[in-house]
């Protein structure tokens, strides 16, 4: 992302006036004042970001910011945001939806946009459970758990969210979590710096039906820094076997970014369009192409 | 001197049939003859059966035609299975492959003894002249050359540029094998003579393309910027044209990885601000009518063409039918109008293109054109077509006070609200699939869910008054009036003129608009019909049932409707208009007596 600000912006210049629908203590509204600090750090102005969301309590945020908002359907905020930024690459491009959204209805869409390495930051706000339908199981729900949709305890395990992205090659990594506010504001910062897909999976606590041990006490009680650990974000083979411990373990930080990013998707669009165009018919001549002589 | 032919010919896979039509194309344009050629196959990837028909006129041509005048069968097996797409009738000179050993007397077509069958040893030739029976579709070609006097010199002059690359001795070979079947002709010539008129044309200019890459190309030239979309047979080509073209002028395009994404992406480049599209056929369109809603009620501006297929599910994936009516006006969920347009030929889903773009950025919303594998498909030649008598229109944006306090969603006059993009100073909103209120923010409110309902429903009714998307021909004050749309409307079309020629009363409504139905149109047009057809090519009657939802019908108006693959003919049609006439004689004769 190129990060030319000229003028200087604070985080409530990215702040709308729409007053959020979460409950009371949602890790959401943390990660929304995350959002506000990072774009404030990299200093676009609101009207050249665009913000797409899917459905659920989370996909609610682009609408609490004052950038472009799109809070399209359920599962789709990846091609939408795929649409956006191929129509013009010069837009900051921000998706942003929950787990259910993200990997389950749309769960299909995330490998494609990695393989596409397309230049847009991706935030998914993890409490494992469909929220905004009251409390169903969701696909980073734990095996075992009891929801309204499993009385008897889930039988499925977890989907892992971050060896997902990493299997898959993405080139930026992150996991930040309420529990660490300006930890939070500085990897999305950095995510969306990166040149290329970004992926940060923020441990957001439903306070209404997560249980105990994830809310901000129990998320806590299982942190720890990556950088504490001496991790090495360019070891994407570390990062994997540190990943692994999703659902035990909360690492906070970069897991992994790709020393030398490749060119973008957006970068060879450009380069096949300037190959290309000195090919074109004018328009009004494009019927041309069916001449036969 | 005839003025119009129609050839058919069937073959297995690897015979090269179909490429034998595209050669008899070219060359027939070549020496200006007007022409349209359908393709069609079997599902199989490779192999299997293929067809096509070929139709060569000294004047415009509006349909593939009806009953063929020349059938040409590699063998027997595979040319029945094409049933009523290659009819032969008392009139048809068959040729067919002698080496399938059946006798001329014994061909195995039931209840019909064609004008003259001739057995021809094609396969051997092919190997004879050209060492393989590869040639067997030049020799078919030499043949056309000798009987019909279509392309004696354009087919090798064709053959030879298509070859050129492969080396002289594969020309050469073509050119003896060629020959050969001319030479064939001339020894035997045919009962009846049956060459075609030289056209008044030859030399002109002419175009040949197919529905697809026409509806493509119209895409391109009226701005449009992205394509998002999923391989479906029979839309695919559309996204081929893009993936070869749309580079050159800035745009892009995204092969997604399913026909959701595909939309998706579309949807999302018209937020951005681009003039975006999506092809699919049906069960693509089911896929994607979610996202359809989305662009309703974010009042955004997206053309989808649906290329019909037989439905439901996979149906017939390969072959036309009209039935994706109902699913193009009422797919998705809620209350929502969404334009349907339908073009009838590859010359005018040029022009439907245009329109589907020019309404859906007028009016913001998605439009669909409703095409057809046969439109998609077929290979017409053209004459060149005056691009700049096209108007384009572009989205209204907001200017200067508009964006002091923009409201996206404003009512006005016209319900119709300037829209912003991404990157425009003081235009930001939240486009979402929420109700929202003028500002874009999400509201829960009936009554701002009714209001904002009359918006987006109010908003299309000066569509409805658009005359220039329906065709009246005929006699206007006519008691028989016949409705037909898309590719059926070409059958229709030649069914009238044949009417009108024989002295019948009756006239015809083309109509390109097909949703929202615009009632006066209609009324109008049945003001003095007692007897009519509503024509289609479904099972259910989609075409009436949707009219009769809309319009008091007259009693004497019932469908004439029929599934995918088995082809109105010309001559179907103005049988019906017969026995519409003698019903009518009947209830005015009905009439004469005494009455209470």
């Amino acid at each position: 992302m190129s990060t030319t600000g000229t003028l200087e912006y604070t985080p409530k210049d990215y702040k709308s006036d729409l007053k959020p629908i979460w409950c009371p203590g949602c890790g959401d509204f943390s990660v929304v004042q995350g959002i506000y600090r990072a774009l404030a750090a990299i200093g676009r102005p609101p009207h050249e970001i665009a913000f797409v969301s899917g459905i659920g309590c989370s996909s609610r945020i682009p609408g609490y910011t004052t950038a472009y908002g799109f809070n399209s359907v359920h599962g789709r905020a990846l091609p939408i945001a795929q649409g956006i930024k191929l129509a013009n690459p010069d837009l900051l491009v921000l998706a942003a939806g929950g787990d259910g959204d993200g990997f389950s209805i749309g769960g299909g869409h995330i490998a494609h946009l990695i393989r596409r390495n397309m230049d847009i930051t991706y935030i998914v706000m993890d409490n494992q459970i469909y929220g905004l339908t009251k409390g169903q199981l969701s696909p980073t729900s734990q095996k075992g758990r009891v929801t309204c949709t499993s009385r008897f305890g889930s039988l499925e395990n977890p989907v892992n969210p971050l060896l997902y992205v990493l299997a898959y090659g993405a080139g930026f990594v992150a996991q930040a979590s309420p529990t660490d506010l300006a930890g939070m504001a500085a990897v999305i910062e950095e995510a969306i710096r990166y040149p290329g897909f970004a992926f940060v999976n923020i441990q957001s606590p439903c306070v209404t039906y997560g249980e105990e041990g994830q809310q901000i006490k129990g998320l806590k009680a299982i942190s720890e820094s990556l950088a504490g650990l001496g991790h090495n974000p360019a070891d994407r083979l570390a990062a994997m076997d540190l990943a692994q411990h999703y659902g035990e373990k909360m690492h906070l930080g970069v897991f992994y970014r790709n020393p030398e990013p490749p060119p973008t998707y957006g970068d060879l669009v450009k380069e096949r369009q300037a190959l290309l165009s000195k090919d074109a018919l004018p328009k009004e001549r494009i019927l041309d192409l069916f001449i036969k002589k | 001197m005839r003025k119009d032919l129609v050839f058919g010919m069937a073959g297995s896979g690897g015979d090269g049939i179909v490429s034998a039509g595209d050669s008899l194309l070219q060359a027939a344009a070549a020496e200006g003859y007007h022409g349209v050629m359908t393709k069609s196959f079997g599902s199989q990837i490779r192999g299997g059966e293929s067809s096509c028909r070929v139709r060569i006129s000294t004047t415009p041509i509006l349909n593939p035609g009806g009953n063929l005048d020349v059938a040409v069968a590699l063998n027997w097996e595979d040319f029945l299975k094409f049933g009523a797409e290659l009819p032969v009738s008392g009139n048809t000179v068959v040729i067919y492959e002698a080496a399938t050993g059946i006798p001329e007397d014994q061909i195995p077509l039931v209840g019909v003894t064609p004008l003259q069958v001739i057995a021809v040893p094609i396969a051997a030739m092919a190997k004879e002249t050209a060492g393989t029976e590869r040639a067997k579709n030049t020799v078919v070609l030499g043949l056309i050359a000798g009987w019909f006097g279509i392309g004696a010199v354009a087919v090798m002059k064709g053959i030879r540029k298509k070859l050129a690359k492969k080396g002289e001795e594969l020309v050469d070979a073509n050119q003896r094998a060629f020959d050969a079947g001319r030479a064939f002709a001339m020894e035997h010539p045919l009962k009846t003579s049956m060459n075609v008129a030289v056209s008044d044309t030859k030399g002109a200019v002419k175009l040949i393309t197919d529905g697809n890459d026409m509806c493509a190309a119209a895409a391109i030239f009226a701005g449009c910027q992205f394509f998002g979309g999923y391989p479906i047979t029979p839309s695919t080509e559309i996204m081929q044209f893009f993936t070869d073209h749309v580079w050159k002028y800035g745009g892009a395009v995204l092969q997604a990885e399913d026909e959701i994404a595909g939309i998706g992406a579309a949807v999302g480049a018209s937020f951005a601000g681009k003039k975006s599209m999506t092809a699919t056929s049906g069960p693509g369109m089911s896929l994607k009518s979610e996202m359809m809603g989305l662009a309703s009620i974010a009042e955004l501006p997206l053309v989808i063409v649906d290329v019909q297929r037989g439905g439901p599910s996979t149906g017939l994936p390969t072959k036309t039918e009209q039935s994706d009516l109902f699913a193009a006006a009422f797919s998705a969920h809620g209350d929502v109008i969404r334009p349907v347009l339908a073009p009838t030929s590859v010359a005018d889903i040029f022009r439907i293109t245009i329109e589907a773009f020019n309404i859906a950025e007028y009016y913001q919303t998605p439009v669909i054109v409703l095409s057809d594998q046969e439109i998609a498909s077929r290979k017409e030649t053209l004459d060149p077509i005056d691009t700049s008598q096209f108007k384009i229109i572009n989205r209204v944006q907001p200017v200067g006070a508009d964006l002091q306090d923009y409201k996206r969603f404003k009512q006005t006059e016209n319900h119709i609200s300037p829209i912003s993009h991404p990157g425009m100073l003081g235009g930001t909103y939240l486009a979402s699939g929420i109700e929202h209120v003028e500002s874009g923010a999400p509201t829960n409110s009936g009554s701002v869910h009714q209001r904002m309902n009359d918006k987006r429903t109010k908003k299309f009714e000066p569509l409805k008054d658009r005359k220039d998307l329906f065709e009246v021909t005929g006699n206007p004050h006519a008691p028989i009036g016949i409705v037909a749309w898309g590719s059926v409307a070409g059958v229709c079309r030649e069914a009238l003129d044949m009417a009108l020629a024989e002295g019948l009363n009756v006239k015809l409504l083309v109509p390109y608009l097909l949703y929202p139905v615009a009632e006066g149109v209609y009324n109008d047009f049945f003001a003095s019909v007692q007897k009519g057809l509503i024509i289609d090519q479904t099972h259910l009657a989609q075409t009436f049932k949707l009219l009769r939802m809309h319009i008091d019908l007259p009693k004497g108006v019932k469908p004439l409707a029929r599934s995918g693959a088995n082809p109105f003919l010309p001559s179907d049609i103005v049988a019906a208009l017969h026995s519409l006439l003698s019903e009518l004689q009947r209830s005015h004769e009905g009439n004469l007596q005494p009455q209470e």
